[in-house]
């Protein structure tokens, strides 16, 4: 399971808690002060104050530990750069994702070790742009991959052992058997980038690649279930 | 009987197609200020009338060959052609008949015919002798042999050049603003001539020893001096002489410093209007354009990207800063207070623009564009800006299409990109159009060979496409599974084979870029073909 830290009390902070899976991850957020703290701890998450600008503090969260990730979300650059440089120091491997409010601060960001920045003014901008040029796509996206609604965009790797194991990707039919559609393979083989699936080219499945599929959540689920669960050679068909 | 065929005949020229082109075409040509074809015209007009005055200059050394003859002949001819054109354009005769005949009828007394032609001639001769009129027809005169003797006045074909300058327009327009300063200086100055003139010709008399032999040497005297040129060709002799000459050269000085202060602040003062009404201008040329409330950082991200698209746009931002910023770049950008109606109104919401964006950063403001853009326009498209969350509803109320929360977004792609990284990228990069893969909506036009299909039919498979489902409001298709609603249309995901397609259904399909256009062409070619068949 993955320990995410969050720190900075914002609209984002919050958003970005609830729509995380908290089956899938753990949450920790981290507040400046007991107000803040208790605010968050109202809506169900774990909570804990420290001081970001003390080592000893972050090692006392688990970062160097447990944390694999860490969400930077304050309003002010230079404490996302001062926590991203202090992060990086003390864990090489973390997934450090800042926001930026000066585009300029991006470049100092990343040079401090950040793994991925977010601009949301930038994300709004371009939000806005697609609304405007493509309002049916949008409208889908909203409602599937970013939405409530029950239909998703997931991703599935293929665990060593599985039944899908040398299947090729035209032989999969998700879409009559499984009420899924196949976007997409990351054959490892051929590299990290994803493949759309429009039929240009036929993929064998090994251990290690990733399917990105799209479908109602109980049926992705189905599907996830049944890939990962041949491990030990009990096929079920449902 | 004559009466009835000037009337059929005007009534033949009110339904005739051709005739009401052909005049549009030619009000678009010469007079139409808003139109593309008059901004080439006056280019073109400009190169000619430059010509042929080199031509001119060219003819007082030497003879004119053949073909350059010719030439001036083929721009005479031209500038006849226009000048009987606008007179043309000017007014619609067979309309002052028309409007004019039905009030006959209408109070049942016999029509006026004279008093109708006089009408008629009156507003041509109004055309005849308004000034830019009178300078076409002067530039045009002297070429006719006879009237040899007015050959000066073919410098008036550079007159003609302030037809299709507009600058030179508003140069006269500047002028014209500062009428009352000028005139007072012009009096000022007038009176100041005067009294050198005569204090000169008293002192300088050649009796006295002076050079000043009459009143128009002592005149010339007076405006050379006062224009602080000062040639010296005649000079004060007298100590009285030289005392004028002394006064004259102060005040002079202090005239010409005024008259330049008073044309400077009024270019000074005219300018951000004149910049603003050519952004106007601008404006209007274009079919369609998005106005865009709010140049912070997100209407600068919009602008980019709307740049980049080469769509039309205009910024409305009350902020100087902002302003600067936005004309720095290069975009057409108005600097007003969007929340009046007056300013939303000339920025064209009724002419042109086919959405409005509020990306202020103040949800109030936000809300208050949106209602007087949705009161302006009940149909346009307005996407909002909503910082906070409880200030969507509002946002919607007032009359939003879309509402966009920044921060909110923002959450939301750093919770996918933390759970789904590979699909999420793959989903931006379909948005974005960075991958090669898009993905877009087809539209199942009827009379289209896709038209009354089934799903299986198309065989997506072959054509390369991917089927993510249909958008339809069609409630024949309620029947299958998969259905999301979306506002106020279904979404259905996944159909299967036997899903029938009707009209105006969207197919939501991924693919390359020219897979996709290729069955788009395809679809558009078999409707069209339909078309021609029935």
């Amino acid at each position: 399971m993955k320990r995410i830290a969050i720190f900075g009390y914002s609209v984002m902070s919050l958003e970005a808690m609830s729509r995380l899976n908290q089956e899938q991850c753990s949450i920790v957020f981290i507040g400046k002060d007991d107000a803040e703290a208790a605010l968050v701890a109202e809506k169900g998450f774990e909570t804990k104050v420290i001081d970001f600008r003390n080592d000893d503090d972050l090692r006392s969260i688990g970062i160097g530990a447990d944390v694999d990730t860490l969400f930077c979300f304050y309003p002010r650059d230079f404490d996302n750069v001062f926590l991203t440089i202090s992060a990086r120091a003390i864990d090489k491997d973390i997934t450090i994702v800042a926001i930026v409010d000066d585009p300029e601060s991006a470049e100092k960001l990343l040079a401090a070790g950040a793994n991925k920045i977010i601009d949301p003014y930038e994300i709004c901008g371009r939000k806005t742009h697609e609304m405007l040029t493509k309002p049916d796509i949008t409208n889908i996206l909203d409602n599937t991959v970013f939405g409530r609604h029950d239909l998703k965009m997931a991703q599935i790797e293929i665990p060593k052992g599985s039944c899908l194991e040398n299947t090729n990707t035209s032989e999969l039919k998700l879409n009559e058997q499984h009420n899924l559609i196949l976007i997409g393979v990351v054959d490892r083989e051929l590299g990290d980038q994803l493949h759309f699936a429009i039929r240009e080219k036929e993929h064998c499945l090994d251990a290690g690649d990733v399917l990105v599929v799209m479908g109602p959540a109980r049926e992705i689920k189905a599907f996830k279930k049944q890939v990962e669960q041949v491990e030990n050679g009990e096929f079920k068909s449902d | 009987m004559l009466t009835q065929l000037i009337v059929y005949f005007a009534y033949f020229l009110k339904t005739s197609r051709r005739y009401q082109s052909a005049k549009l075409f030619f009000y678009n040509l010469l007079e139409n200020p808003n139109s593309r074809l008059k901004s080439y015209f006056d280019i073109f007009m400009i190169c000619l009338v430059m010509l042929s005055v080199f031509l001119l200059i060219y003819e007082v050394d030497n003879k004119l060959s053949e073909s350059e003859v010719l030439f001036e002949h083929c721009v005479i001819s031209l500038f006849i052609l226009e000048y009987l054109l606008r007179g043309w354009v000017y007014s619609d005769n067979h309309k002052i008949i028309l409007e004019h005949y039905e009030k006959a009828k209408y109070l049942n007394v016999p029509f006026p015919l004279t008093k109708v032609a006089g009408i008629m001639l009156g507003k041509k001769i109004n055309y005849i002798f308004s000034p830019l009129a009178l300078i076409d027809l002067l530039a045009i005169l002297p070429s006719y042999r006879p009237l040899r003797i007015l050959r000066v006045f073919l410098i008036f074909r550079l007159f003609k050049l302030f037809r299709y300058f507009n600058s030179i327009k508003l140069f006269a327009n500047v002028i014209a603003s500062r009428r009352f300063e000028l005139v007072t200086l012009g009096l000022f100055l007038g009176f100041l001539v005067f009294v050198a003139t005569t204090g000169i010709y008293l002192f300088e008399k050649p009796a006295n020893g002076g050079q000043v032999k009459n009143l128009f040497d002592a005149f010339y005297w007076a405006i050379v001096t006062v224009a602080t040129v000062g040639y010296g060709d005649i000079t004060p002799q007298t100590t009285g002489g030289r005392i004028v000459a002394m006064a004259l050269i102060l005040i002079g000085l202090g005239v010409l410093s005024f008259l330049v202060s008073i044309i400077v602040a009024a270019f000074n003062e005219e300018m951000d209007e004149l910049r603003e009404s050519s952004t106007y201008a601008e404006l209007h040329r274009f079919d369609s354009f998005i106005i865009i409330c709010g140049f912070g950082r997100v209407g600068q991200h919009i602008a980019a990207q709307l740049k980049k698209d080469r769509l039309h746009f205009v910024i409305i931002d009350n902020k100087e800063a902002n302003v600067l910023k936005a004309k720095r770049l290069g975009y057409l950008v108005i600097h007003e207070d969007a929340s009046k109606n007056g300013v939303i109104q000339n920025a064209g919401i009724n002419k042109g623009a086919t959405a409005v964006i509020c990306t202020t950063g103040d949800d109030v403001i936000n809300v208050y564009i949106t209602l007087t853009s949705r009161h302006l326009n009940p149909d346009i498209r307005i996407i909002s800006r909503a910082n906070r969350q409880n200030n969507v509803k509002k946002l919607y109320q007032a009359g939003a299409s879309n509402v966009i929360q920044p921060f909110e977004i923002a959450g939301m792609v750093v919770a996918e990109y933390i759970g789904q990284p590979v699909a999420f990228e793959a989903v931006l990069g379909i948005i974005r159009e960075e991958s090669h893969v898009i993905m877009e909506t087809l539209c199942v036009h009827p009379g289209s060979f896709i038209e009354g299909m089934n799903i299986a039919g198309i065989d997506l498979e072959q054509r390369k496409l991917m089927l993510l489902g249909i958008i339809s409001a069609n409630p024949a298709h309620q029947k299958h599974k998969n259905s999301y609603p979306i506002k106020n249309q279904h979404f259905y995901f996944n159909p299967e084979s036997h899903f029938v397609l009707r009209d105006g259904d969207l197919l939501v399909v991924m693919g390359r870029e020219y897979a996709i256009d290729y069955f788009r062409d395809q679809i558009e070619k078999s409707r069209l073909k339909k078309g021609r068949k029935r």
